[in-house]
């Protein structure tokens, strides 16, 4: 496959939309419940995807090339690093992978312990 | 026709014992047995009978007075009939090993004296001891096949259903008769709030002059389609007026893995009248004690029982009821309600059927939020030449399980069209006690050593 044919859907709540409402890419997020939640859909190279599925065996890509069952300590991660880097791309990715043993250790707990909001 | 209805089976089981003296003479002498819980292949408690015993004794289940013999089990599986011929979906089994029951040398005509957590609780009259069958046929006969029961069932069930694999799992020897709980155990908080057995929860729907309630079955934390389900039930509920009250019964026990804490369901519940999203005098929280089957229209009899034994005149059922997977038909309830299930030996509607239920129901389908109307509307129900088609003509974003999970495991808040943010400011108190939101093994470890109760 091509570079750029997967796809994370971040979830964007009001907390989160604040952080990037300002961004060039935030006019693109679909909109859904009348618009108190958004999907940002960030894009996946080949390499990077292959990376991911090998971190964490649980993630999987659906039939629209979503990579889909994401330990929520990394997609929180990418969400952070999105605010951080300003981008939906390369950039952001680098960020994550800086602290993803870090992100396995949450993710290995993460049947039973998610840090409550 | 008006609250309360007679009960089921025409008379109130309440086989308990509050006077001290009465209760040390009924167990003086008596061998003791443990109760003990269901376990599931990886050792996880995925019930305790403990709950089946206060069910019983406190009159949920009524007419039922005790734990099954084999030929009531055989009836119920048959046809789902007690022997009295009343209407009744589950058999109630009271199983332990081989073992036990050698080391306890008991027999039948004895008492037996049932502890919990080695504190005195309740005595069993054994009426016959009796062997189980092949529990994987005992748990497909309980359930149905696809072969069986094509009507409603869609898939063969397996060890990934709760409620099959407790039979599944069930010890190989059964102990049958009534239970008398002798030592009254103390709920622990905030079940203490929400226990209202049916002696009360009647007394309760009298003096509060109510005269059409209309039940809600939860094993959830509420989310908006849950409300609106509430809402448009009691008003379609006394048919020439609307009700006058929904009462919230919460099932409480071990639990499917990524079902909310029962804490969180009660209190979920309970903050849709506390923020005036329902009047208190026209909303109740309550609670029942009972391993969830999953068994879909079979739980939604169930569901009829308890309810109407509870004071309610109405009982709504919604999409899935009571259901995980795809195991049944998404409307199987709606089905029985309203023709019958043959193949389960139910020929007619179970408020329809003679020695059946007097609790009437209130048949709907979905609602889901419209962002074209900016409001929820109904979707209906897809059944034989039936097909689901939102009454607003547009096209509503339907609430996943999995998405609305998805949004709240993220720590993310979610849309005030879809949750109450009381609501969900109490899954977030709950998560914080427990470090999750949903049901996980430790949490049923954790619920098996604590139970809700009590004992002195
Ligand atoms: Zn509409």
């Amino acid at each position: 496959m091509s570079s750029g044919v997967y796809k994370i859907g971040l979830l964007i709540d009001e907390k989160r939309y604040e952080a990037i409402k300002n961004l060039p890419f935030a006019s693109k997020m679909k909109s859904m419940f009348g618009g108190e939640i958004r999907m940002l859909e960030v894009e996946v190279d080949e390499d990077t995807a292959k990376k991911i599925l090998a971190a964490f065996p649980s993630a999987r890509v659906d039939a629209r090339g979503f990579l889909e069952d994401l330990p929520v300590a990394f997609k929180s991660a990418l969400f952070e690093a999105v605010v951080e880097t300003k981008s939906v791309g390369k950039e952001a990715f680098e960020k994550v992978f800086q602290k993803i043993d870090q992100i396995k250790e949450a993710a290995k707990k993460e049947k039973e312990y998610v840090p409550p909001p | 026709m008006y609250a309360p209805l007679e009960p089921h089976g025409g008379r109130l089981v309440y086989n308990v014992v509050e006077d001290k003296d009465k209760a040390a003479n009924m167990a003086a002498g008596l061998t003791k047995l443990e109760v003990e819980p269901t376990l599931g292949p990886d050792g996880a408690p995925i019930r305790n009978p403990y709950r089946e015993v206060m069910s019983i004794a406190y009159g949920f289940f009524s007419p039922v007075e005790g734990f099954m013999t084999r030929n009531e089990v055989e009836s119920i599986v048959k046809e789902r009939r007690l022997l009295s011929g009343w209407l009744f979906p589950f058999p109630l089994i009271f199983d332990i090993d081989e073992e036990k029951l050698k080391a306890a040398g008991v027999k039948e005509g004895d008492s037996v004296f049932l502890t919990l957590k080695g504190r005195p609780f309740a005595v069993m009259k054994i009426e016959e001891v009796w062997k189980l069958p092949d529990r994987k046929e005992l748990a497909d006969a309980v359930f149905g096949t696809p072969e069986k029961n094509g009507e409603v069932v869609k898939r063969r069930f397996d060890e990934k259903h709760p409620g099959w694999l407790i039979y599944r799992m069930m010890r190989p020897v059964a102990l049958a008769g009534k239970v008398t709980v002798i030592n009254p155990p103390s709920f622990k908080e905030p079940y203490s709030r929400f226990w209202m057995p049916p002696h009360k929860s009647r007394e309760y729907v009298r003096q509060r002059g109510w005269k059409i309630v209309v039940a809600h079955q939860t094993r959830n934390v509420p989310h908006i389609g849950h409300e609106m389900l509430m809402k448009r039930a009691m008003f379609v509920a006394g048919g020439d007026r609307p009700g006058d009250a929904v009462l919230v019964n919460a099932i409480i026990g071990a639990k499917r893995p990524g079902d909310y804490v029962d804490e969180a369901i009660l209190e979920g519940h309970e903050a849709l009248n506390k923020a005036g999203y329902f009047h208190p005098n026209r909303h109740v929280v309550t609670m029942t004690l009972w391993d969830m089957r999953y068994g879909n229209p079979l739980e939604s009899i169930l569901h009829g029982i308890i309810r109407q034994n509870l004071g309610a005149t109405h009982h709504m059922f919604g999409r899935d009821h009571a259901a995980t997977g795809d195991y049944y038909d998404p409307y199987a309830t709606q089905y029985l309600w309203t023709r019958g299930l043959p193949s389960y030996g139910i020929n007619e509607p179970p408020h329809v059927t003679d020695k059946g239920l007097r609790i009437r129901p209130v048949n709907l389908g979905e609602f889901a939020y419209c962002p074209v109307c900016g409001e929820y509307t109904y979707l209906g129900i897809s059944y034989g030449d039936y097909k689901e088609a939102p009454l607003c003509g547009h096209t509503p974003e339907r609430i996943s399980g999995s998405f609305l999970r998805g949004v709240i495991i993220e720590g993310l808040r979610p849309p005030k069209v879809v949750m109450r943010p009381e609501v969900y400011d109490v899954i977030v108190k709950w998560w914080r006690v427990y470090g999750y939101p949903y049901v996980t093994d430790k949490y049923l470890k954790i619920k098996e050593q604590e139970l809700e109760v009590e004992l002195q």
